[in-house]
């Protein structure tokens, strides 16, 4: 599966991948054991704009990847495989329903968003112009001419997507980084100011609050700043993950605007179509994109991919590295890791010297109430065995470092789903909400919900990147037609005739 | 990024970045300083650099306080004169509301 792309080169000796997996299995094994793939790691993409990504070992960090990958081998071979199985399979329940959670939270607050701005501010259900990628109106007099029209559009918007996805890809392929930053930093950049700022300007008139362009220009500047610092470089998790919905909720409104009424039902399906395509053929870019950043061991465009936790795993030491071939095993480690050359990012990640074992593990309980104290122990044997070391051979710090880190077993896995999922899951449900029926609305949102779910459920069982839109969105679709053409009648035909169900 | 999984020199630079970026008017940057940092100023254990961390907390605390103060006394005069300033008011309006018969 995907952690064979980044066992390349790396040879790891026996010991350690005794120590790796013991590890998991003794204490926290339900973290490690999984690790290897899975059900962690789930991952989606979506059509659009945003990429996927797997998700536990995905390093930013080489490490982790590598990480996972001992661990993999290791399962493969050793004994200890059938307790791990049995960890396996019940961490799979107990997370599964933490990812559940950790996703449903940022989708909800999207969804929540753009309804709320829909149902309360005019502006967005008024129409006045389309985008120029839906050149065919749909006012004509014949149906018949109206579903030309719309697929045209259709068409045209998918090829659209398709052209800009395939473009992505090729830009990553030949590792053009920086266009594909200044793409992206492009992209946030009109979101952040120029989509916020209508925003703020609709929400402030439809209030009929006065302000003045000081305080305006001000709030901007802060509001765009930061949002570029916290999404492409540095900031707090929680604020990243508030502006990715943020701006997933504002390119959602934009589409609600311009995109025609037939056109954007159309669209959705067509989008869920190729997300399947994109994600799941052989060659389909997104899948491509995955696989090659998993190669790369690259965590995918921040701008792109929403994660429910940190990227990084996380660093603890080993408890059988403290005993017995304890020094011997980071030297090992060493070995493997200088060679990867990015070892520079390592020694930063990992907190040698405060390294709290309590990650934000995205929900991962440790089940041992004193598994925490046992991992400072055994972090602190680690440390000390590090500085001894590294009094003994002169060069040892940065060097040490890394060894730590690597044999640390990841901790922290989240799930990761595109911003184009957010996006048009929030489409979805803001375009039922407009025509102002309750019903419809918090039928598509529960089914989105449903389709999400369901999709975390195939994520278990296949472990590999999946496509987030096509369930939710034909689950959205199905409900939303079938309320708007069949239960909304029905149930006004029942209040008319008073019956109540 | 995740404080914990920083190391303390790191911590001090991103810290220091924060602090210096919010010179360029960006009290939100300075705000969000004071809270990301402020359990590794005043709470932790000690360490080497929590000495000049917290200085710049404290600036950017300082700093939070006085822009809140600068903008809120603004707006609310902004607000309370508006309708006497005339055409300079207007001028300065991103909105002017809509009156009610």
């Amino acid at each position: 599966m995907d952690t064979q792309a980044q066992n390349q080169g790396f040879e790891v000796q026996e010991d350690d991948i005794e120590v790796a997996i013991r590890q998991p299995g003794q204490d926290s094994g339900r973290t490690t054991a999984d690790p290897e793939s899975g059900e962690v790691v789930p991952h989606h993409r979506q059509g659009q704009t945003s990429p996927p990504h797997r998700l536990p070992a995905d390093g930013t960090l080489l490490d982790q990847g590598e990480h996972t990958t001992q661990v993999d081998q290791s399962h493969g071979q050793s004994s200890s495989e059938d307790e791990a199985d049995d960890d396996d399979s019940e961490n799979e329940i107990v997370h599964g329903a933490k990812h559940v959670i950790m996703l449903f939270i940022p989708v909800i607050l999207c969804m929540l968003v753009v309804v709320t701005t829909i149902s309360s501010i005019g502006f967005y259900t008024k129409r006045d112009g389309y985008l120029i990628y839906t050149p065919f109106s749909e006012n004509t007099d014949s149906n018949a001419k109206r579903i030309r029209n719309v697929l045209g559009n259709t068409f045209i918007m998918l090829g659209v997507v398709v052209v800009m996805t395939t473009v992505l890809i090729l830009l990553y392929k030949y590792k053009c980084y920086k266009v594909i930053h200044g793409w992206l930093i492009m992209a946030s950049l009109l979101l952040l100011f120029l989509f916020s700022y209508v925003y703020l300007g609709e929400v402030l008139r439809n209030y009929n609050v006065p302000m003045d362009y000081i305080t305006v220009i001000l709030i901007m500047w802060n509001f765009g700043i930061v949002g570029l610092i916290c999404i492409h470089w540095k900031g707090p998790l929680h604020l990243q993950q508030a502006y990715l919905i943020m701006i997933s909720a504002l390119m959602g409104l934009i589409f609600i605007k311009y995109l025609p009424d037939w056109t954007l039902w159309f669209v959705l399906a067509a989008i869920s179509i190729w997300d399947l395509v994109a994600v799941l053929c052989p060659k389909g870019p997104l899948r491509i994109l995955v696989e090659t950043a998993q190669e790369r061991n690259e965590p995918i465009f921040p701008a792109l991919i929403y994660s429910s936790t940190m990227v990084w795993v996380v660093t603890t030491v080993e408890p059988d590295a403290g005993n017995d071939s304890g020094t011997s095993n980071i030297k090992a480690n060493n070995m493997e890791l200088v060679p990867l050359g990015e070892t520079t990012v390592t020694p930063e990640e990992s907190t040698v010297t405060e390294s709290s074992p309590r990650q934000d593990n995205g929900g991962f309980t440790e089940r041992n109430g004193d598994h925490e104290a046992r991992q400072r122990r055994r972090d602190e044997v680690a440390r000390r065995e590090v500085q001894q070391r590294s009094c003994r051979d002169e060069q040892g710090e940065p060097a040490t470092r890394v060894s730590v880190q690597q044999s640390d077993e990841p901790k922290e896995r989240g799930v990761k789903l595109g911003l184009g999922d957010f996006v048009f899951y929030s489409v979805l449900v803001g375009k039922a909400s407009s025509y102002g029926d309750w019903n419809t609305t918090i039928a598509c949102f529960v089914a989105i919900l449903i389709g999400l779910s369901f999709t975390l459920i195939l994520l278990a069982i296949f472990r590999k990147a999946l496509p987030a839109l096509p369930v939710s969105i034909t689950f959205g679709l199905v409900f939303y037609f079938s309320t708007r053409e069949i239960i909304a009648p029905f149930m006004e035909l029942c209040s008319v005739n008073q019956v109540y169900i | 990024m995740d404080l914990r999984r920083m190391k303390d020199e790191e911590k001090l630079d991103l810290c220091r970045k924060y602090y210096l970026g919010g010179f360029a008017l960006l009290p939100f940057l300075w705000g969000i300083n004071s809270i990301w940092f402020f359990r590794e100023a005043f709470y932790r254990d000690h360490f080497d650099q929590q000495k000049q961390i917290k200085t710049y907390v404290i600036r950017c605390i300082i700093g939070t306080i006085i822009w809140v103060a600068i903008i809120t006394t603004w707006v609310v005069i902004f607000q309370k004169y508006r309708a006497d300033w005339g055409m300079i008011a207007d001028d300065m309006s991103f909105i002017i509301p809509k009156g009610e018969l």
